[in-house]
């Protein structure tokens, strides 16, 4: 049952070239992680260390260590970690409910704003930052988290999208059937089409995840007191204007900043995929 | 009918909501500002189409609107052939499969701050580790990838292209919902591995692969990160002033939040026209045979 | 698993909880107030080692008395951040910035006018070195008080001064001294006397050298001969050595704070550097022979004698601060002569007030430090243009320098370019920005 065929063999060879490109920055990232830092500065650097400084990742993650005070590293995690799961519930409950409303439900003007809808995926996101910003002024929540997780729970475009495809996939005579049974529009929504809905539900969490934990610009405009700092801006701590940035740690930091991506992104690509597949990005 | 639509109201209202509060508001707004002149401190006060008039005879804003296309029309198409190249592979049921799916993710993970450096360190003229591996494959004078104007951009590219990860996860899916029995009547025509790719893979992948483009350009069109971090001020000689880094140096560095405001509304209308122009284009390639 | 109303149900109302719950933790995570003590906020650029050093001056002031509590915090992107908070009503204290984005904030608003406290704290003008002064009160408005000064002079490897040589005294024997010690090996360059992009910090001011300007009075001098002058002679450098192998050679330089930066590790054997150089041979190369001159200029320009680059890190209060009295009894406790000569000397900067201790220069890591005192102090010394539109000038003059230097424009093209681009934008700021009779449009929201 191959779809097409090329010699197993090349393929490995092939696959393992391109892996070996595609994670060399990450490679790289990690023999740095646990370099001496004279090696990370040599004008002919290795990719390999002359002795592995394992001890460099402890170093990076404790505050206050030794000379130099760098990030508190666990209340950074705890604030990362606590915007990244109040996005993710805010898109998963909000985007389902209106991807349904544009799937499965008829109303007035419903396709003049999807296409609406559609449309905003292409504001460039300069045009919002700047009333964006005056708007949470506004509210006086410039310096909290506000401005990262509120939004979440108002849903978005490309979810809204996703899930709206997702949900047309799924047919109709099943509502039609559930109504029939006296079920209430809510209750089809929650009894039949979210259980079908996981893995559309799971692509939606993971992009929104991976974006959220990364996300550096954000952070950047609105958090301004030190202690609610997240991990991505954080390790801008870690460098210094004049040079004499302790580039090993700062790719220990990195290192443990993106582990958990890492690991989220190797359990869930599965469910990830399926959901994409069937979800189907067509007309 | 009328109780569906009093329902369907209140599911679609977080959206309508959201829409009208962190979209429509801030768009309308922005067109405002940008017949405005006004900085983070300063009120915005109207100055009629200045904004506007400023830019037309601003040379700078033409050259980082050619480089902004120069990159769009190298790096979407680039990267898109990658990632589809790199999904088919992967579609051949190797094993392995998941582990080579994360390896081609993950630079997409790679956090910007570390990111900016180890491709400073990569590229370097000198030095760099993708010099080093050229000289050793006999090429006696590589180019200096960071400081030669004709290549600064040829870097980004390139760099673009490990990017691809995003992009391939969603044509694996893709791939993966072709019917296998298209495949098994082009076998028995005796088709080879280019006629089924010509004739099958890629019509039956063109709503995806539309989609993938037409993301990327609206992506690329907005760079931003990569050389805003690995080239300040656009170095060298501008040949890496993007339309985004001089909106972004003209909003916070220069303090001119409204000609900004006037550059993001020119840059959403380029990517309207674009984007109809794509889907315009695309009608007679693209197959929705499944509706 | 099924999913049904209750489930939903439960996950809101847990969601709910947990959503009121960081809503309230973020008030209590902003400012805690130390036992009732005023806690002033102090952002400040430095990071690491820099940081730490006046992170004891701070404690210094906090064990001085019992009413005011600093709290400092290295905030990356300080400036930057400064503005976006003064914009959302909750600026720092106090903000740790640079000389260079003085003018340009206090343009915006967004600095305290330190006038009226500095006057009731009884520090004055005669107290402050005259050129650092003129930094921290950008068109007659006192703004800003100094943490570290810096002044420059030429680094030279006494490696490549023949026994008994004399340094260069005339740009022409800088020239001269170039010539006779570069090292060029198959187009490779592997040794160079001088190199005037090096370390490039201030490739936008060659021009005061040869007796130029890039602002005069109200008008932009960019394309004035004097700094045509100047940089046909940067040219001079890159057709030297040719312009690829200029280029080739500079991307092996290595980090400035490394035992790769170029002088440090040889390859350039002069870099014009400010006084923390000496740290900094101290920290990667300390065998390193060196000397410290001032930098030579023009034989035609001698009388510009004692010209070189001063600058300073700086403290300001911003726009609408919340304790102003308090932040400002702070940067007085920084401007006392012990407390200044403590951070100064640790930091390996020269003070920048008018009396200066004898400890401070006997003791002082730098051994040219009375040098760099000298030449801050010498009515020549020059600048970065007080000027509001500098981010733009700065911008437009690292393109003309990097256009030159690659032979694609000529040193006149350039600056004329250079000069006709910042013209309208130098009026429209003049219209906009510092002419506030325009009315106002309703503020946003």
């Amino acid at each position: 049952m191959k779809a097409q065929k090329f010699s197993t063999a090349t393929v490995h060879i092939v696959l393992i070239v391109m892996s070996l490109i595609f994670v060399s920055p990450l490679l790289w990232m990690v023999t740095t992680a646990i370099k001496p830092i004279e090696e990370t500065m040599t004008a002919t650097p290795t990719l390999l260390p002359s002795k592995f400084l394992w001890d460099n990742f402890p170093k990076a993650v404790t505050y206050g260590s030794k000379e130099l005070g760098y990030i508190p590293f666990l209340l950074y995690a705890r604030n990362t970690l606590m915007v990244t799961l109040l996005c993710v519930a805010g898109s998963v409950c909000s985007n389902a409910v209106v991807a349904y409303a544009f799937a499965r439900l008829r109303w007035p003007g419903r396709d003049a704003f999807f296409a609406v809808t559609l449309a905003t995926m292409m504001v460039p996101f300069p045009v919002l930052m700047v009333p964006t910003f005056g708007l949470f002024k506004y509210l006086g929540w410039v310096g909290s988290f506000r401005p990262l997780w509120v939004p979440a729970f108002f849903g978005s475009a490309f979810s809204i999208f996703l899930l709206r495809q997702f949900f047309r996939t799924i047919p109709m005579e099943l509502s039609e059937a559930a109504k029939i049974d006296g079920c209430s529009e809510v209750r089809i929504f929650t009894d039949v089409l979210l259980p079908l809905a996981k893995p559309a539900l799971a692509v939606v969490a993971l992009f929104t995840f991976m974006g959220t934990w990364n996300d550096f610009m954000g952070p950047m405009i609105y958090l301004s007191d030190q202690e609610t700092f997240t991990l991505s801006l954080g390790l801008q701590a870690y460098q210094s204007q004049h040079g004499g940035t302790q580039w090993n740690l700062l790719m220990a930091a990195a290192t443990v900043v993106i582990l958990p991506v890492i690991v989220v992104f190797f359990f869930a690509q599965k469910m990830f995929i399926q959901g994409i597949a069937t979800s189907g990005l067509k007309g | 009918m009328k109780s569906e639509a009093r329902i369907a109201y209140l599911f679609a209202m977080p959206w309508i909501l959201g829409f009208l509060t962190f979209l429509l508001y801030p768009v309308l707004a922005s067109f405002f500002y940008s017949f405005t002149d006004f900085s983070v401190l300063r009120p915005p006060r109207f100055i009629g189409i200045e904004n506007y008039k400023e830019m037309v005879q601003d040379e700078v804003f033409w050259m980082t609107i050619r480089n902004t296309f120069t990159y769009v029309v190298a790096a979407v198409p680039l990267s898109a052939t990658v990632a589809i190249l790199l999904a088919m592979l992967l579609n051949t049921k190797v094993k392995g499969l998941a582990f080579y799916r994360t390896l081609f993710y993950v630079p997409s993970l790679v956090p910007m701050v570390a990111l900016g450096i180890l491709w400073l360190w990569i590229f370097n003229g000198e030095h760099g580790l993708l010099n080093m591996s050229l000289e050793k494959l006999g090429m006696s004078k590589p180019p200096n990838w960071l400081g030669d104007p004709a290549w600064s951009k040829v870097t980004l590219v390139m760099i673009a292209m490990w990017g691809s990860g995003n992009a391939m996860v969603i044509y694996l899916a893709g791939l993966q919902d072709i019917p296998q029995s298209l495949y098994e009547a082009a076998d028995l025509d005796g088709a080879r591995l280019v006629a089924k790719t010509r004739h099958v893979t890629l019509p039956m992948l063109s709503p995806v692969i539309l989609f993938n483009v037409i993301m990327g350009m609206i992506g690329s069109l907005q760079v931003f990160a990569v050389p805003y971090v690995m080239f300040p001020n656009g170095a060298p000689a501008r040949s890496t002033y993007f339309f985004t880094t001089y909106l972004f140096d003209n909003a916070f560095r220069f303090q001119r939040m409204g000609y900004a405001s006037a550059m993001g509304w020119v840059l959403f209308l380029i990517t309207l026209t674009l984007t109809f122009v794509a889907l315009r284009m695309s009608e007679r390639q693209v197959h929705y045979d499944r509706s | 698993m099924p999913v049904n109303i209750r489930t939903i149900a439960i996950s809101a109302a847990a969601l709910g909880v947990l959503g009121y719950l960081v809503y309230r933790s973020e008030d209590a995570t902003t400012r805690k107030p130390v036992a009732n003590k005023v806690t002033v906020l102090y952002w400040e650029k430095w990071t690491g080692d820099e940081a730490q050093k006046m992170r004891r001056i701070v404690n210094n002031f906090n064990a001085s008395q019992d009413r005011i509590f600093v709290k400092m915090l290295s905030i990356s992107g300080v400036a930057d951040k400064t503005l976006l908070a003064a914009s959302g009503g909750n600026p720092p204290d106090v903000a740790g910035l640079w000389d260079t984005q003085m003018t340009q904030f206090k343009d915006a608003g967004a600095l305290t006018d330190l006038a009226p406290l500095a006057k009731e704290f009884g520090i004055k003008e005669e107290d402050y070195i005259p050129g650092y002064w003129k930094l921290m009160s950008p068109g007659g408005t006192l703004v800003a008080f100094p943490t570290t000064p810096a002044s420059t002079a030429l680094h030279i490897n006494k490696k490549f001064l023949k026994p008994g040589e004399e340094p260069p005294k005339t740009l022409e024997d800088l020239d001269a001294f170039t010539d006779r010690i570069s090292k060029v090996n198959n187009g490779k360059v592997e040794l160079a006397g001088f190199l005037p992009a090096e370390p490039g910090w201030w490739n936008w001011g060659w021009g005061y050298w040869f007796g130029g300007k890039l602002i005069d009075g109200d008008k932009l001098t960019v394309n004035s001969p004097e700094n045509i002058r100047a940089f046909e002679w940067v040219l001079s450098y890159s057709k030297r050595f040719g312009v690829r192998e200029t280029q080739n050679f500079q991307s092996g330089f290595g980090n400035f704070s490394s035992p790769q930066n170029p002088f440090m590790s040889e390859k350039v054997a002069s870099v014009m550097q400010g006084v923390w150089m000496a740290n900094f041979i101290d920290l990667y190369n300390k065998e390193l022979p060196w000397i410290a001159v001032p930098f030579p200029l023009p034989k035609d320009k001698q009388h510009l004698k004692g010209m070189n680059f001063i600058a300073m890190d700086t403290l300001v209060i911003p726009t609408g601060a919340k304790h102003k009295r308090e932040a400002f009894e702070f940067i007085a406790f920084v401007q006392r002569q012990d407390q200044m000569e403590l951070l100064c000397s640790t930091h390996g900067k020269n003070s920048p007030l008018v009396k200066v201790s004898e400890k401070f220069f006997n003791t002082h890591l730098n051994p040219y430090i009375r040098l760099f005192d000298e030449l801050a102090r010498s009515p020549n010394a020059a600048y970065i243009p007080q000027i509001g539109i500098w981010p733009q000038m700065d911008s437009e003059l690292k393109n003309a320098f990097t256009e030159i230097n690659l032979g694609t424009k000529t040193p006149k093209e350039a600056l004329d370019a250079a000069q006709a681009r910042l013209e309208p934008q130098w009026r429209r700021y003049q219209q906009q920005v510092m002419n506030k009779s325009i009315t106002t449009a309703e503020a946003q929201p």
